[in-house]
């Protein structure tokens, strides 16, 4: 548990803010993503409410859960630790709420928008101009704070946490401006093959270049920590970021292998998907092995478990992404449910369960309090673990069915009915994930605002 | 190496720019920029229809690139880099919910758009799109507009066939039963008309008919086969009331060609990629039998003989 020292504490007012907005956008985003998961059992049960279509509730689901839910949580995690790990103060907790009201201010302007159907139509980039200038801008006041808190520390040595901090925010800023063709504001897209080629550099850079360094970020700092021993090794530490920063940016064209594009292309996209499993194992070497033989510890801190499930998901999303780069099986996993298996072990299972184990273990750190409910913390753990995993398992069945029917030569029509009963079980596997949130934004709320508990 | 703040920060967007550079960069330097054959610029109203279906989302379920895997609607046709040389943004998908619309332009004649539309279930019992009623009549139009064009060059010549052959639908239509039942037929090939359903009339076989019916028919032709389904409203010609069928010279051919290839000009959609022999032969039975009241199933001349007799 925590040393007398760290109950100290100064008042983490970002961090606190970023764990609302977390918590209750995650509420809304299951919500969003119940709501198109049954429209895709009961197609008419929103019936011409232009603002509910399944066409519109799609972009606010992954714009939501990307930007409001996961993201937020876990710059949470790091409003946390930049101060504790550079010993001093942040830079500016002001400037720190103030980033958290315009971050708010945008994700409802996105949300608001998407629903008018204004939108520029490409996946993961749907945001209007005015709303990605909010954006860049958001994480761009992110990064400044973080950079001054960096040049105002009093201790020398940049922990691993710190370097992922920084290359995510600074990274992000760029990567979002460039994908989203910022400078088009009318279209926000390039002409032909060449826009695919940008947005999918994009877009597999929020997944890789965003929620992975900060969730890795969050791992180096929290897991030493529990388990009150080292990292296992500086050195691997060292490999696996710079293999992460040259290696994920060029893996995005593995989204276009069946499309028209120069060979040479979709030869580099497949060799680095394969490469990756270098900074993913460095990963997670490093911190399985920081962990060895402490498990218990881990159990016993709710935060660290959430936390390292979300390792073993990096995992597994991993590897199921190495695998769906290889073109003879996404023959099969292409343009079909598969893929929507792996977004969410990828997304919810490792970056969401980072993202909440982040902010559980942060959040009697910074109150000096107990979390309200322990037991509503692990039912919320439970629930999410079932339910990516449930997911993971019902869409990579129902993907595969859809896939191989089709190399089969079935039409579309004709598949509809054998995934119905998958999609059924999906949107009871949502129920659960959004019954969780909002058990844990009440747990997170109680904690924060009117938290009975003694000190930890 | 020293992790210092400026080595993370620099250091991380060099390398950055460096993977920029050659996986944008220079793809984007060395792009297609010539049109395929099939390539046209978009009309006004087409070009309307598609910032709709950028609004509307429906992108998130249908793909417009053919693979040279695929089977399905437009396979015959595999993207090119030159076909999407107009789009800004480019609409590939990522996800298969409904059908690639990439060639989608004259499968259908606007009429059956208009329908599918209003609420997909009157053309596509069992479909999971959207109803987009709410866009209104006009927007309806315009997207129409877009969806005809896919395919571009392909698209229009499919479209002038279903112009040329709507004209005539609707003139058999308007003439009275006799005359569309004549007119139906006319245009199928002799051979098929002589051919007798082979199957034999069966509880099993016409229980297969009346599920295919329910999952593909029975949003136009309606439940009882007066072509009063859902759909009716939006469609003329109106799907075919079978009951005007009966004694006028129908046979199991004419029912398996019409449903196998569909009736260009017609809602009446082509069923080739979607039932087997067997299921058509089964389908149309149902319809001879309950609708129609006259069905030559097992009867002489038989087209085909069949190996499994119950
Ligand atoms: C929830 C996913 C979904 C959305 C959103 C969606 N569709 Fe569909 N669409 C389908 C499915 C499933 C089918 C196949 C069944 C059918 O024909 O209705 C289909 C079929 C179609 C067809 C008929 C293809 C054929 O010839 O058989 C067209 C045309 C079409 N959609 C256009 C659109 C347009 C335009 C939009 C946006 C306004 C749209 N769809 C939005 C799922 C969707
Ligand atoms: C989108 C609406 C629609 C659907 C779905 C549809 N039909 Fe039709 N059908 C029509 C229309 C319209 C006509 C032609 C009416 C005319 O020209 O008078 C037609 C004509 C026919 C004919 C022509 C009869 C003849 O004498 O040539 C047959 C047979 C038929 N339909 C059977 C079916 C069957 C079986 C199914 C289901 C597998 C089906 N239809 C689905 C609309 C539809
Ligand atoms: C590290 C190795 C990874 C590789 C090689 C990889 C590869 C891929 C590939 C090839 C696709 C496209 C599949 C298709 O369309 O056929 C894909 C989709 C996706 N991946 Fe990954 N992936 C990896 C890790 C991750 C991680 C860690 C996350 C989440 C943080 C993630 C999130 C996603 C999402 C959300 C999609 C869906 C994109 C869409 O909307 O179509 N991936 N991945
Ligand atoms: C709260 C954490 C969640 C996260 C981080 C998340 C993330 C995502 C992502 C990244 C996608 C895009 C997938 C792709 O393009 O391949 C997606 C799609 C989707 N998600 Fe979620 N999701 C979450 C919760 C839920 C819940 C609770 C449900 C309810 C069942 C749900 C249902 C859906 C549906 C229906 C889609 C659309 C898939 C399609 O287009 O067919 N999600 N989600």
């Amino acid at each position: 548990m925590t040393t007398p020292d760290e109950n100290s504490s100064p008042g983490y007012a970002t961090a606190r803010a970023f764990c609302i907005t977390s918590a209750c956008w995650m509420v809304i985003g299951a919500f969003v993503g119940l709501l198109g998961a049954t429209e895709l059992i009961a197609p008419d049960i929103a019936k011409n409410i232009g603002w509910l279509v399944f066409g519109r509730i799609r972009p606010i689901h992954i714009n939501v859960v990307l930007f409001g839910f996961v993201t937020p949580g876990l710059l949470a995690a790091a409003f946390y630790y930049f101060p504790r790990l550079l010993r001093c103060e942040l830079f500016s907790e002001k400037l720190g709420v103030f980033t958290v009201w315009v971050w708010n201010l945008t994700l409802v302007a996105a949300v608001i928008s998407l629903a008018g159907g204004h939108t520029q139509g490409r996946e993961y980039a749907e945001l209007i101009w005015p709303i990605d200038v909010m954006v860049v801008a958001a994480f761009g006041l992110v990064f400044f704070n973080m950079v001054m808190t960096v040049r105002r520390r009093t201790e020398p040595l940049l922990y691993v946490s710190i370097w992922y901090g920084l290359a995510a925010t600074i990274l992000t800023a760029a990567v979002y401006a460039l994908g989203n063709v910022i400078w088009r504001p009318d279209s926000g897209a390039l002409a032909g093959m060449a826009d695919a080629v940008i947005l999918w550099f994009y877009g597999h850079s929020i997944f890789n270049l965003l929620l992975t360094p900060l969730a890795a970020g969050i791992a180096y700092y929290v897991i030493p920590r529990v388990v009150l021993s080292p990292l296992y090794s500086h050195r691997l530490a060292m490999l696996g970021f710079w293999s992460l920063m040259l290696v994920a940016p060029q893996i995005g064209t593995s989204h276009l292998l069946q499309v028209p594009l120069p060979t040479w292309l979709k030869v580099i996209a497949i060799a680095d998907s394969i490469a990756m499993a270098i900074p993913v194992m460095a990963f997670l070497i490093n911190i399985w092995y920081t962990a060895k033989g402490r498990l218990g510890e881990i159990h016993a801190d709710i935060g660290a478990k959430f936390v390292f499930t979300g390792t073993i998901m990096y995992f597994f999303a991993s590897l199921q992404g190495a695998v769906m780069a290889l073109p003879q099986v996404q023959r099969v996993t292409h343009f079909n449910n598969w893929v929507v298996g792996h977004a969410h072990i990828g997304v919810l299972g490792f970056a969401g369960m980072i993202a909440l184990g982040g902010m559980y273990y942060i959040l009697p750190r910074i109150t000096g309090k107990q979390l309200y409910s322990r037991l509503l913390a692990d039912f919320q753990y439970w629930m999410v673990l079932i339910g990516v995993v449930g997911f993971t398992v019902v869409l990579t069945i129902a993907g595969m069915t859809q896939g191989n029917a089709w190399l089969n030569g079935h039409a579309v029509y004709r598949v509809l009915p054998m995934v119905h009963v998958y999609y059924i079980v999906r949107a009871a596997l949502g129920l659960m994930l959004f019954t969780s949130a909002i058990v844990g934004l009440y747990n997170i709320l109680r904690t924060l605002l009117s938290n009975p508990g003694g000190t930890p | 190496m020293k992790m210092t703040p400026r080595a993370v920060v620099i250091g991380s967007l060099l390398i950055l720019a460096a993977v920029v550079f050659v996986v944008i960069y220079i793809p984007y330097v060395t792009r297609t920029q010539t049109a395929s054959a099939i390539f046209r610029r978009r009309t006004p109203t087409e070009a309307a229809g598609r910032k709709l279906y950028i609004a509307n989302g429906c992108v998130y379920c249908h793909s417009q690139s053919v693979r040279s895997i695929d089977w399905g609607l437009g396979a015959e046709r595999i993207a090119q880099a030159g076909d999407y040389v107009g789009d800004q943004p480019i609409l590939l998908g990522s996800q298969r919910t409904g059908p690639d619309l990439s060639q989608e332009g004259g499968a259908h004649p606007n009429d059956w758009h208009r329908a599918h539309f209003v609420n997909p279930r009157t053309t596509r019992p069992n479909s999971i799109m959207p109803a987009f009623e709410f866009i209104g009549p006009e927007n309806i139009k315009h997207l129409t507009a877009y969806v005809q064009s896919l395919g571009m060059k392909n698209a229009g010549r499919r479209m002038q066939r279903q112009k040329h052959w709507k004209a005539k639908a609707v003139e058999a239509y308007e003439a009275g039963p006799d005359a569309n039942a004549h007119w139906l037929a006319e245009n199928i090939p002799f051979g098929w008309r002589k051919i007798a359903n082979p199957y034999p009339s069966t509880v099993a076989g016409l229980a297969r008919g009346h599920k295919i019916y329910q999952d593909f028919c029975l949003g136009c032709h309606g439940p009882v086969g007066d072509g009063m389904g859902p759909g009716q409203p939006d469609l003329y010609p109106p799907p075919l009331n079978f009951t005007i069928l009966k004694n006028r010279g129908i046979s199991g051919g004419i029912l398996y060609y019409q449903i196998m290839n569909g009736i260009t000009g017609t809602a009446m959609p082509y069923f080739k990629r979607e039932l087997e022999s067997e299921k058509i032969w089964d389908v149309s039975n149902y319809v001879a039998v309950y609708f129609i009241n006259q069905s030559d199933a097992n009867h002489a001349p038989r087209g085909i003989d069949t190996a499994y007799e119950p």
